[in-house]
């Protein structure tokens, strides 16, 4: 099997910060579009749940295509991307957006399923209290809600790190810039003779996903045992 | 202080209207069978619920006007509740319950809610590491702490047995003699509201019927059997004299009669303390005095409580009539009797009547106004 090779540690370190920018990225308006979804009514509520999951169901491939037609050189919003400076396909941008698009609609789901969980009643003794609506998220349903919300981000960053098809739809396999776990391990079995060196990646995404899995684990654990962080 | 405000509130439901005006104050009891709408108005006046049409004025000040769109959000209204299930806030301790409605509170105000509740050993702890009574005292602590202009307390302990109820009164009733802030007491149970208040309010389907001390509300005979229904009471005050040698507590009242009131369940209080005799008219029976002042075959009765009075009104309700004697206590005596003894024993007022008690049902509270 043999030593890691440079190109390979190059993979796992755009692995990680891949995922992990992609994770950031959608952290926020995952938890947001969440709380919608979950304790607010509002025309276009259905249509809005449809389009965040779609991702889910669509294959990866399409919605690697969609993204192209939308952020490409040629796309709908490529000329004003481009005005500003700003290149996503075939960039290492591009691939975190990929990853970021497929992992929002499992944080959406897990932060919705949370807060749904959370008793409103607590939300209205805040606010008599005199918490506004802000205060209120802060301090109740977002603590009570934690442990789905840090689940959910974990599952978003397990799948940024495993994102393949839409990646290589508007990232391409760019070494060192998109070409990430999932895509070297494709890349090496397509070459004669890439096998070991498949098996030495595919073992470093077992050891990623591992070591994600084990911190949430942790950390949902200190949070149940102090209440609080 | 005088704190006088009145909630005038109208909200339309699916087979179910509440149109409900109550005035008063400092202290208001409101009460009527479950399901009257007494939760939703309260929630309606701290903003939980949008209603048709809602107006809350205090001291003259409107804190809400619907037809004015004066309509501030809960959290900037300054209405406090406090809720039947509590609603801790289980992630935090419970002083970080209480502190959480308590920015800028000064440490004089902290110091003293926190005594008069008795919440001190229970600072550090978890709200699930504390008994339904204890959660009580901080829901209410919090909600004082909060500094609210109008406080409204749901049936803060509806969920509790009556052993629980009564020790928690008298904190309660210190919150009330404190005066700290004009408050509506939400019950189905007349006794405990008369603990803490004699101006109740009555509410059936969404309306608010009667308003008043219980004295004159016992005077409409529509309201007979509602009263009835939330368990009926009577109060006399009175305070502790003595315990005799069979366990009987005796209990001076203000009254002109001579004869002190002997209870059977009196064992939680001293000699010297103020309370509140607290009787069921339906325990009460009534007697013609024979010869010489003493009710017919008095002697042979198991009977410790017989008092000679006058009769000063009738209610005739559908299914009661309430017998409302001066016995010389100082507060009426209320006797609830059917139609056919009004008839056998020729009751109307200005008749001379015995009124007999048995010591076992009478019960004893803390004096409210003590």
């Amino acid at each position: 099997m043999g030593a890691l090779q440079p190109a390979e540690w190059e993979a796992f370190f755009l692995s990680l910060r891949v995922a992990g920018l992609a994770t950031a990225l959608v952290a926020v308006p995952g938890v947001a579009l969440g709380w919608l979804l979950a304790r607010k009514r509002f025309p276009g509520r259905l249509l809005l749940d449809a389009i965040v999951h779609l991702p889910l169901v669509l294959t990866p491939v399409v919605v690697g295509y969609l993204l192209l037609l939308l952020v490409g050189r040629q796309g709908a919003l490529g000329g004003a991307l481009e005005a500003m400076g700003i290149e996503i396909a075939f960039t290492t941008s591009g691939a975190v957006l990929a990853a970021a698009v497929m992992a929002l609609p499992l944080i959406v789901r897990s932060v919705r399923t949370a807060i749904e969980m959370v008793d409103p009643g607590l939300e209205e003794a805040a606010a008599v209290l005199g918490a506004g609506p802000w205060r209120r998220f802060r301090t109740v349903t977002l603590p009570l809600a934690l442990p789905g919300v840090i689940a959910g981000l974990v599952l978003g960053f397990a799948r940024s790190v495993g994102e393949f098809g839409a990646t290589i739809t508007l990232a391409g396999s760019l070494a060192g810039e998109t070409r990430t776990l999932p895509l070297a391990i494709f890349g090496e079995l397509q070459k004669p003779g890439g096998d070991s060196a498949a098996v030495r990646l595919t073992l470093l995404s077992v050891a990623l996903s591992l070591a994600a899995l084990v911190a949430s684990e942790w950390f949902l654990r200190r949070l149940r045992e102090g209440g609080r962080p | 202080m005088s704190s006088e405000f009145r909630l005038q509130c109208r909200l339309e439901r699916s087979g179910f209207t509440l149109d409900a005006d109550v005035g008063g104050g400092p202290t208001v009891g409101l009460f009527g069978r479950s399901g009257a709408g007494k939760s939703t108005l309260l929630k309606a006046v701290a903003g939980l619920v949008q209603p048709d049409s809602l107006k809350v004025t205090l001291n003259g000040e409107t804190l809400v006007d619907s037809a004015a769109d004066v309509l501030p959000p809960s959290h900037q209204r300054g209405v406090g509740i406090v809720f039947q299930e509590h609603r801790l806030f289980p992630h935090r301790t419970v002083e970080g319950n209480l502190r959480y409605g308590a920015k800028g509170v000064d440490r004089a105000l902290w110091s003293e809610v926190v005594e008069l509740l008795g919440l001190g050993p229970l600072l550090g702890r978890r709200p699930a590491q504390c008994s339904g009574g204890e959660g009580a005292r901080i829901a209410l602590g919090r909600a004082l702490l909060a500094r609210p202009r109008l406080l409204l307390l749901d049936e803060p302990f509806a969920a509790l047995d009556r052993g629980l109820r009564l020790q928690l009164l008298p904190y309660l009733q210190r919150v009330v003699q404190g005066a700290r802030v004009p408050l509506v007491f939400v019950s189905h149970d007349l006794g405990d509201l008369l603990a803490i208040t004699d101006s109740l309010a009555l509410i059936e389907r969404g309306k608010v019927v009667g308003q008043g001390p219980l004295g004159s509300l016992v005077e409409t005979p529509e309201h007979l059997d509602l009263l009835h229904d939330c368990g009926l009471v009577f109060h006399i005050p009175g305070v502790v004299e003595a315990r005799d040698e069979t366990g009987l507590t005796h209990v001076a009242h203000d009254g002109t009669a001579e004869a002190r009131i002997l209870c059977g369940d009196g064992a939680a209080f001293p000699v010297g303390a103020a309370v509140d005799v607290r009787l069921r008219p339906e325990d009460v029976i009534l007697a013609l005095p024979a010869e010489g002042g003493e009710a017919a075959l008095a002697g042979q009765l198991s009977l410790s409580n017989q008092l000679p009075g006058t009769v000063t009104s009738l209610t005739v309700g559908a299914a009661r009539t309430l017998v409302s004697m001066d016995c010389g206590l100082g507060v009426p005596v209320l006797a609830e009797v059917t139609g056919r003894s009004v008839e056998r024993l020729g009751l109307r007022p200005g008749a001379q009547v015995m009124a007999m008690m048995k010591a076992q049902a009478l019960r004893l509270r803390p004096r409210s106004d003590a």
